[in-house]
């Protein structure tokens, strides 16, 4: 986390321009008086935890939908950082900056963000903690996306600094990319799949399509071992299967679950096999973000939330909605397109709540563009209806081929969706 | 955040608050106002924006403006997607949902929402090319470009050029619709165009306003 300057955190919280209105709250600088309400509150509130896809999502349809509501969104990054997209700073064709954006747009609607960590959370008060400090809500929306099951593999905890995931974007995309850039020609990249449920099912495809793609041009005595742990690979099969021909650098080897990991001889233990590695991009298992499983929002496997299907309340604690990757049980992959769909969705039955209203019933929707080349791209389209207050898939499409098309398309989302998630 | 504690130190905490006046402000008691949820359409429609923008109004080069298209022009496209003769591996589903959320209300919302043109910019000298080509399509898609919708003819002022192009291409090659009677003479006048024409005459439409 980073430290804060005082004009920092008069700047990223939006008190410098004055949003103060009487219901003002005011600390005087004195080290350690942050017990207590850290903003008594006046009107209506909800408070959103984690300003990733679903999170800024849900505070800015919220601002849309009823802006007499106060938000106040907890996020510790300054800045917001795309993954979807981030496998291209793998291969060179994107910079880290061109996925990076600012949350002005959010504070220009009136979203309060302060850039911390919710360290708690009390259903029974309706408080969020933040430390010694604590906010007070009408309902929470907890959005934190994923967590680490370093445990899983051997080694990896002591050596998680240094054995690489990128899957979240941000300073791990950049020294993954630079590790793959220094790789002498000859070298040998591996990346591990973990079983599913897990972020972005086409994800770790697209990254070994976007490696490939690279070290076929820089590196050509390259190659690419890929160890998954499902028995295939998880999303557009065929459509990965026919764009990996133009690869005779992917060596991919299906039910290998990787269960340690040893960097002083460079090495990774399958459950059958050892596999060295020049560079090793390990994604671990996963499960709900840890203020989730702190917060006992997570089921009996401790791994996910389940949730009402058309408000995304929690099944567990009442007025604590929960979105995006944390989720379980429905018919959904854990994409940034369905976080961001969850997010309105959340959005919108909180302000029916908050003002006494129907909740009207909102399906979700996803689509997942891969690039499996500098130009190329595929996709994934899937549809959906909420029965007896379920949701179910209405049908699953898949692009017919990889074409440039397509990713002109990508590119219109990527458009489109950051603005519905930032603006 | 690192790994899979979310703690921070008191003392960190306290630094980074103490050294901070906060204020959040809040509007105590204030009644709601009417809002976009008191139109039924806008709960409807949430999906599509990821790829058509706010409010229909893309601003991206391949996905269309959907806001302020005649309604009946809407719906049978709605329809032709869901059925797979406007084949679209991206709005076959979504029609579906469409479909099932209700099909009247969503065009009768995206009918009643302010077109916005494309920022996309194109170069004067293509559009002026364009122009030229485009006393074909005159008759039909009008001297403005703005469609005629008792004829289910859209307007193609403003939408983004890459997707005007593109639908050419469709028509061209009887991709789009095959077999539609309504297109027909369209498609036969596509036939004739040059592919090397299509970008001129779609930054021409794209430019109007
Ligand atoms: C390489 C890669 C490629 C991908 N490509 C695509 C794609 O093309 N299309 C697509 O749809 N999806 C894609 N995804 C998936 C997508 O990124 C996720 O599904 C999406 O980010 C989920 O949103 P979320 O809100 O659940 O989590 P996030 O977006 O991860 O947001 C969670 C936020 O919560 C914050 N947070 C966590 N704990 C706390 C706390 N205690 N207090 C305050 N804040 C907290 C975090 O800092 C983070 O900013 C990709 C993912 C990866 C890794
Ligand atoms: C994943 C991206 C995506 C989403 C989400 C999406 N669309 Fe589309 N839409 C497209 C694309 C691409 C086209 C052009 C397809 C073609 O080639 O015909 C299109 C075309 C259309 C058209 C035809 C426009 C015209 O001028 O002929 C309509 C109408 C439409 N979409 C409505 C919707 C509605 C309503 C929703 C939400 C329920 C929606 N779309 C969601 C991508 C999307």
């Amino acid at each position: 986390m980073s430290r804060l300057t005082r004009r920092d955190f008069l700047r990223s919280s939006g008190v410098g321009v004055g949003l103060g209105l009487g219901a003002g709250f005011g600390l005087s600088g004195c080290a350690g008086t942050m017990t207590g309400d850290i903003a008594p509150k006046s009107g209506r509130r909800v408070v959103v935890i984690g300003g990733g896809w679903g999170g800024s999502t849900a505070a800015r349809y919220i601002r849309i939908a009823d802006p007499t509501i106060e938000v106040v969104l907890l996020e510790p990054n300054r800045e917001f950082v795309s993954c979807p997209f981030s496998n291209l700073v793998l291969s060179g064709q994107r910079s880290i900056e061109s996925l990076t954006l600012s949350y002005g747009g959010l504070r220009a609607r009136g979203v309060k963000i302060i850039h911390e960590l919710a360290t708690a959370i009390e259903p029974d008060t309706k408080r969020v903690r933040i430390g010694e400090g604590y906010l007070a809500y009408d309902r929470l929306v907890v959005s934190p996306g994923v967590d680490f099951q370093w445990e899983q593999v051997e080694g990896l905890a002591a050596a998680r600094d240094t054995v690489l995931h990128a899957w979240k974007a941000g300073p791990q995309t950049v020294q993954l990319a630079a590790q793959i850039q220094s790789m002498p020609d000859g070298g040998v990249f591996v990346l591990t799949v973990p079983r599913v449920a897990y972020r972005c099912p086409p994800g770790p495809y697209e990254r070994i399509c976007q490696v490939a793609w690279y070290l076929k041009g820089n590196k050509p005595k390259s190659k690419v071992i890929v160890l998954d742990a499902n028995p295939n690979i998880v999303s557009k099969t065929g459509l990965f299967r026919a764009a990996w021909r133009a690869y005779p650098n992917i060596d991919y080897r299906a039910s290998q679950k990787v269960v340690a990991v040893d960097t002083s001889t460079r090495e990774v233990r399958t459950e059958f096999d050892r596999v060295k590695y020049d560079v090793l991009n390990l994604i671990p298992p996963q499960r709900a973000g840890a203020i989730a499983v702190q917060a006992d929002l997570v089921g009996a496997d401790k791994r996910w939330c389940e949730v009402d299907h058309v408000t995304y309340e929690s099944v567990k604690q009442k007025n604590i909605h929960v979105i995006g990757d944390a989720t379980i049980g429905l018919p959904v992959p854990k994409s940034g397109n369905v976080a961001n769909n969850m997010g309105k969705a959340a959005a919108l039955s909180i302000v029916s709540l908050l003002n006494g209203q129907a909740v009207p019933l909102m399906p979700p929707g996803n689509t997942c563009y891969s690039w499996v080349s500098d130009r190329e791209a595929i996709a994934v389209v899937n549809a959906y209806k909420i029965e007896n207050g379920k949701v179910v898939q209405i049908e699953q499409k898949l692009t017919p081929a990889q074409s440039v098309s397509v990713a002109q398309r990508a590119e219109g989302w990527r458009q489109s969706i950051w603005a519905d998630m930032l603006s | 955040m690192k790994g899979g504690t979310a703690i921070m130190t008191t003392t960190r905490f306290a630094a980074a608050l103490a050294a901070a006046v906060f204020l959040l402000a809040a509007a105590p008691g204030a009644a709601r106002a009417a809002g976009p949820l008191d139109d039924p359409g806008f709960a409807k429609v949430i999906t599509c924006a990821a790829c058509h923008g706010a409010n229909g109004n893309s601003g991206s080069d391949m996905m269309p403006i959907i806001s302020g298209l005649d309604p009946a022009y809407f719906k049978r496209q709605i329809e032709n997607y869901a059925a797979g003769k406007r084949p679209s591996p991206e709005m076959e589903p979504y029609a579906k949902e469409v479909q099932f959320l209700g099909a009247d209300q969503i065009a009768a919302y995206f009918a009643a929402q302010k077109r916005v043109p494309t920022p996309i910019r194109v170069s004067a000298e293509a559009a002026a090319r364009g122009k030229t080509i485009a006393a074909q399509c005159v008759v039909c898609h009008g001297p403005d470009g703005k469609g005629e919708a008792a004829r289910l003819i859209p307007g193609l002022a403003g939408q983004p050029p890459g997707y005007l192009a593109q639908q050419m291409a469709l028509f061209k090659g009887d991709t789009r619709d095959p077999g539609d009677p309504l297109l027909a003479a369209k498609k036969a006048l596509m036939k004739i165009i040059p592919d090397g024409q299509f970008a001129d005459l779609a930054a021409y439409y794209s430019s109007l306003r």
